[in-house]
């Protein structure tokens, strides 16, 4: 016969500090697993979407993954649009984008200043970057800039620093925001773009990073590729983009694997306090356990309404923190090398929590309550 | 008992049903390229180092090459049978200096640059052959190849050659 499901309810009602007590501890180890396990969906995510595979990126071989070091010729993208067939062409408009793409020091009109990335186009960029779109103003004229949905996460400034009509400085020069832009996630969203032309003369260059090329359906990347061997002079080498972001998610493997680790190390921290916990709550039910036997309940049906008490405290943790990690975590921009991105709690992150928080709940109430259980019924009953 | 059964009968029955028979268009794929056809046995005679190439050779002239795959770290052409080679006298990394990519001849580049060549492998039309030259030819980066072609030369003193015979000297 099973203890009745109202015993187990009650009792964590009994010790209404305790219980909130231990709520709190395991709703704090699964916050914990939310945030990392967030951070690593974020990440991911953010790296998943940011390429199109019809999009390739030609640009200096000397910079091997990194393209804010690359430099090319700045007659690169008309030399590729003149010997390359396969290009996407429409209304006369060649689908190739020239960029220049820095890394520098931005200050906002608030006075915060921060590592940037700045991204140099021409009007055949939205072309060539098809997840972009302006979601307010319009695109930058001479002196403006158009700002990514989580350019201020990026230079560690508030999102109102950002907006339309407020200016930014950057390579000795002031810009006027003329629109905001999202990229459907993409690494993009931390970027700030501004004309090429202006930015090459703001810099005091004249190349550029990369060219962007947008294939026509059909059309093989290999033949960028083989052009680009084939010029050695020139020392391009040409990527699919959506390799050269796969190629980064091998590069922050490393990262993510830490991340992994850490979401192990709080685990395991949570059950080694709520193993702690337990054993408090069970050390203090001795007699009641011992009673329950000595009026007939099996040690089974005792083990399971101690589990059972366990387990509910630990899927209310569970409920709690993740109504509070998708209320104010999910969507929280997060600065990181390659520009910012934002904490994602999407199903396997609710699923690796909520499991977590579970867990917690059987495997913390478990040892205590077999070792109350071990123990003779006789002795118990003198517990004091 | 005899529920369960009808169960697992149904079951098995949906995912039998829902196998997916091969479609007319994976019937249709071209076979790839035999590497009998490119692959020669013999290697062709009066082969010239690349580097020496790239001095006396003029464009659509008739040559046979020798070198040596790399020149960087992806020295193959992804999707298609090409790749580049460099002169066999130019010195690479040594195996026991630990080097984790030799064929990008990261301590030569000055070498490099007067000492390349682009290897594609073409059909009979002279279009480039859709297939990887990893797999088409047996060959890996540093593998030492001769290839027989018609040369390619540009303004910038670039040196591609339309292979149509690549012989792999063993060893490498």
């Amino acid at each position: 016969m099973l203890l009745p499901w109202e015993y187990g309810v009650r009792n964590l009602a009994r010790r209404p500090v305790r219980t909130a007590l231990t709520l709190v501890a395991l709703a704090t180890v699964v916050m914990l697993v939310f945030v990392v396990v967030g951070f690593i969906r974020g990440l991911e995510k953010s790296l998943a979407v940011s390429g199109d595979p019809q999009v390739v990126l030609v640009y200096s071989v000397n910079a091997e993954q990194n393209i804010e070091n690359s430099s090319i010729a700045a007659r690169t993208p008309d030399l590729l649009t003149a010997s390359l067939d396969g290009v996407q062409k429409r209304f006369g408009v060649t689908h190739v984008s020239p960029e220049m793409y820095l890394g520098t020091r931005i200050k906002t009109r608030d006075g915060d200043a921060g590592l940037g990335l700045v991204r140099g186009v021409t009007r055949t960029a939205p072309l060539v970057r098809r997840g972009v779109k302006i979601v307010a103003g319009s695109w930058p004229g001479p002196g403006q800039v158009l700002v990514g949905r989580l350019a201020y996460a990026k230079l560690g400034s508030r999102s109102e620093s950002l907006t339309i009509g407020q200016t930014v400085e950057f390579e000795g020069k002031t810009w006027t925001i003329s629109g905001l832009f999202v990229a459907g996630g993409a690494a993009y969203e931390s970027e700030i773009w501004c004309n090429l032309a202006e930015f090459q003369t703001a810099t005091k260059r004249q190349d550029i990073s990369l060219a962007a090329i947008l294939m026509a359906p059909g059309a093989s990347a290999s033949r960028v590729q083989l052009f680009c061997k084939e010029r050695t002079d020139l020392e391009l080498r040409a990527i699919v983009e959506t390799d050269y972001y796969a190629a980064l998610q091998q590069h922050y493997k490393p990262v993510r694997l830490l991340a992994w680790f850490v979401v192990v190390l709080v685990s395991s921290a949570g059950i080694f306090a709520g193993l702690n916990m337990m054993y408090g709550a069970v050390a203090g039910r001795v007699r009641e356990i011992a009673t329950l036997q000595a009026i007939g309940f099996r040690r089974r049906a005792v083990l399971l309404s101690l589990v059972q008490e366990g387990l509910l405290l630990s899927a209310a943790a569970s409920l709690l923190s993740g109504f509070i990690a998708l209320v104010l975590l999910n969507g929280m921009a997060v600065r990181f090398t390659m520009g910012a991105f934002t904490l994602r709690i999407d199903s396997v992150a609710i699923l690796v929590g909520c499991g977590v928080g579970l867990a917690l709940g059987i495997l913390g109430a478990l040892p205590p309550a077999l070792k109350a259980l071990r123990a003779s019924v006789a002795i118990s009953l003198k517990a004091v | 008992m005899k529920l369960l059964n009808w169960t697992v009968a149904v079951a098995l029955a949906t995912i039998v049903g829902c196998g997916q028979t091969p479609s007319s268009d994976t019937a249709q794929e071209p076979a790839p390229p035999a590497a009998s056809e490119y692959l020669v046995e013999t290697e062709p005679v009066d082969a010239v180092p690349v580097g020496e190439a790239r001095q006396s050779v003029s464009d659509a002239q008739a040559v046979t090459l020798v070198g040596t795959i790399g020149g960087s770290s992806e020295p193959f052409v992804d999707g298609l049978a090409a790749f580049t080679i460099v002169d066999p006298n130019v010195p690479y990394c040594a195996a026991d200096e630990g080097c984790p990519t030799p064929w990008d001849y990261c301590c030569t580049q000055d070498q490099v640059k007067d000492n390349i060549a682009t290897v594609k492998v073409v059909d009979a039309s002279g279009n480039p052959v859709a297939a990887d030259a990893r797999k088409l030819l047996q060959v890996k980066e540093l593998s030492t190849v001769v290839v027989k072609g018609t040369a390619t030369r540009d303004e910038q003193g670039n040196l591609t050659v339309a292979a149509n015979e690549v012989f792999v000297r063993p060893g490498k």
